[in-house]
């Protein structure tokens, strides 16, 4: 039988609706612990043919952002890692490792999707980033560089995020008014008081003092990070919304809004989520929705599912890629739901599954 | 029937050169305007840098062409565009005489708001959604002539954001002023909201309204078991709107059960940070 594996966490709500999904196939995973990667990856019966494998993320249970930056870092390295066992062509991957750790980069996919000109939340230049670590660490911008650079480029308000980083963790949102020299930043992270670093809390915080604005912001311009517009979402019901929208095979499996009465919408800081189908939006709005997902999840080859970010702009819906996830499938209201998006994937195991034994009846009947 | 419309300025057209001075002009140069009477204008743009002076002219300059206006709300935006205290405004003196048949006014913003001599034969609403409203305004309001005027709704917010008085001037200003076919009187938004339940409790309105209103600001259990106490001595009162609160469960059990309706919903709870009782206003934090 055709191996199906999934490097994992035990128990989680990713692994358990997973494998009820792979189970209507008629499906059954093996699971990989994180915990004892890379030896239960390595100790796999390499004459026993490819097998199939599903990389979720590993658990963090940090909330300091400097060591959440350390784990990014490990990740990324297993990441590599999984690329070179899979290049031994023992593995098929369902994300392939490379792309997950490509879009880990918000950097690097934004730039990817605007040289294919799909729209995207603009970036604001203001640090060279890749220039200023050559010159050593403690090269990073001061405050002053990003205000400089928001009033030469007439942008008042940007959203600060680590380059490296998920959810909401660290996001900053920033608005300036130059002429009165007013700002006030909107943020999660909070500076832990005995530590002095930034630590992820999920209570959304408004400074209006300038002093502390910039010391916080100070604090997240220490990391690799980015500047990114902040155009005003659209609103539903009183609450501002952006969409997580699933796509796997080439298919829009799920699309979901998350609905916040503050700038950051992220369904960690307990904001709203509603189905997206229940915003009442045009079919044209979907159209071009579903376009542009379709073509930013085909920027990336080795990618079968994609939660795409979108945010749609106030008053006349263009859409904007946000960011994308090669691991964003965990979706409570479809989990909780029809579980479609983890059916999706038992499905695609199968297909799978069958296509290596139709292979390997050929092969034994022509040897 | 007249239709509602929302006018508003995105990135792009901000970018391409659109602002206050170009919003008149696309306004009436819509062909659905002329059945327009309920007309929102959101962003104009820079809604922090440019003040919405040039669009309080436009309308007053094409007044005409406004007539038909009976809903107008200038500056309905949100945190995504601007922050409230912010949002510049402008002169609206001009206005009262332009527009005789509107009957809904909405403001949003209290920065440079003025509102001059403030005569209006018609004028049924007027709401100013602010962080924050200058004794100025108040001053204004005290001397207004709304003999139409049913409800009217005052953000009060916080001295950050633009509030320079104390209880005594919203006392004052309920004291003063004349209003009398006023059945809906909003005092919100404040974080001296018991002090402001007190002061409204006081007032010559509420033997005349039927609509209290409280709402969004830092009405704790204190000013809870004032309205328990007083509401029952005026009958005509029949709604009581204190959404967004910080009383207990049981206050909000207690007003619950009085022969009104009460909207209590939005709970919240008090931040202790330092020793120091931390509550914040709906628009202030």
């Amino acid at each position: 039988m055709s191996r199906l594996m999934l490097l994992g966490n035990p128990g989680t709500k990713r692994t358990r609706y997973l494998e009820k999904g792979a189970a209507l196939w008629g499906v059954q995973l093996c699971l990989l612990d994180w915990k004892e990667f890379p030896k239960n990856l390595l100790s796999q019966d390499s004459g026993a043919g490819p097998f199939f494998l599903k990389i979720d993320p590993p658990l963090w249970d940090s909330c300091c952002l400097e060591q959440l930056s350390g784990l990014t870092w490990e990740y990324k390295e297993n990441l590599m890692e999984l690329a070179r066992q899979g290049s031994r062509g023992k593995i098929c991957f369902f994300n392939d490792p490379k792309t997950i750790k490509a879009l880990l980069d918000k950097r690097g996919c934004k730039r990817r999707l605007r040289e294919m000109g799909i729209p995207v939340t603009e970036e604001l230049e203001f640090f060279d980033w890749e220039g200023g670590k050559k010159e050593g660490p403690g090269q990073y911008p001061r405050f002053s560089d990003l205000l400089d650079a928001m009033k030469d480029q007439g942008i008042f308000q940007v959203f600060l995020k680590p380059n490296y980083g998920s959810g909401a963790a660290g996001v900053m949102a920033l608005r300036c008014d130059p002429a009165k020299g007013q700002m006030v930043l909107y943020t999660c992270a909070a500076k832990d008081s005995e530590t002095g670093r930034l630590v992820n809390t999920k209570r959304l915080r408004r400074f209006g003092d300038r002093q502390q604005v910039s010391d916080m912001a100070q604090l997240l311009l220490r990391q690799d990070c980015i500047a990114e517009r902040w155009y005003p979402k659209a609103e539903h019901n009183g609450h501002s919304y952006d969409l997580r929208v699933v796509v796997q095979d080439g298919e829009v499996d799920f699309a979901l809004a998350r609905l916040s009465k503050g700038p950051i919408t992220n369904l960690q800081l307990n904001n709203r989520p509603l189905k997206a189908e229940e915003l009442g939006l045009s079919d044209s709005v979907w159209d071009r929705v579903r376009q542009i997902c379709l073509k930013a999840a085909g920027c990336y080859p080795g990618l079968r599912s994609a939660g795409i970010d979108i945010l749609l702009e106030k008053g006349s819906l263009r859409p904007r890629v946000i960011e994308m996830n090669g691991q964003g499938d965990l979706i409570y209201q479809d989990i909780y739901g029809e579980n479609r998006i983890y059916q999706k994937q038992g499905k695609m195991m199968r297909e799978w599954q069958m296509r290596r034994q139709w292979e390997d009846r050929i092969w034994k009947n022509t040897c | 029937m007249g239709k509602a419309k929302r006018y508003q300025y995105d990135y792009e057209q901000y970018e391409d050169g659109k602002g206050p001075k170009t919003m008149v002009e696309d306004i009436l140069s819509d062909p659905e305007f002329g059945q327009v009477t309920d007309l929102t204008i959101g962003s104009w743009g820079d809604a922090c840098g440019d003040s919405c002076q040039d669009i309080l002219d436009g309308i007053t300059d094409n007044k005409d062409r406004f007539a038909h206006v009976e809903k107008l709300f200038v500056g309905d935006m949100d945190y995504e565009e601007c922050e409230v205290s912010w949002i510049m405004q402008g002169n609206y003196g001009r206005l009262w005489k332009a527009l005789p048949g509107l009957k809904e006014l909405t403001i949003k913003g209290s920065t440079d708001l003025i509102l001059g001599d403030v005569e209006h034969e018609n004028l049924e609403s007027l709401t100013i959604i602010c962080g924050g409203l200058g004794t100025s305004v108040f001053e204004e309001l005290k001397r207004a002539k709304l003999p139409s005027l049913k409800k009217l709704v005052l953000y009060i917010g916080i001295e950050n954001y633009g509030f320079d008085g104390t209880k005594d001037t919203v006392k004052a200003f309920l004291e003063e002023s004349d209003f009398p076919n006023l059945v809906h009187l909003g005092i919100e938004d404040s974080e001296i909201q018991d002090d402001l339940a007190q002061v409204a409790l006081e007032s010559k309105y509420m033997s005349r309204i039927h609509t209290l209103d409280l709402a969004n600001g830092t009405l704790t259990d204190k000013g809870g078991a004032l309205l328990l106490e007083k509401l029952p001595q005026f009958p005509n009162i029949q709604v009581l709107d204190v959404h967004y609160h910080y009383m207990s469960d049981g206050m909000v059990k207690k007003l619950n059960q009085l022969p009104i309706q009460v909207d209590a919903s939005e709970p919240n709870e008090a931040e202790e940070y330092h020793g120091e009782i931390w509550m914040n206003a709906m628009l202030t934090e």
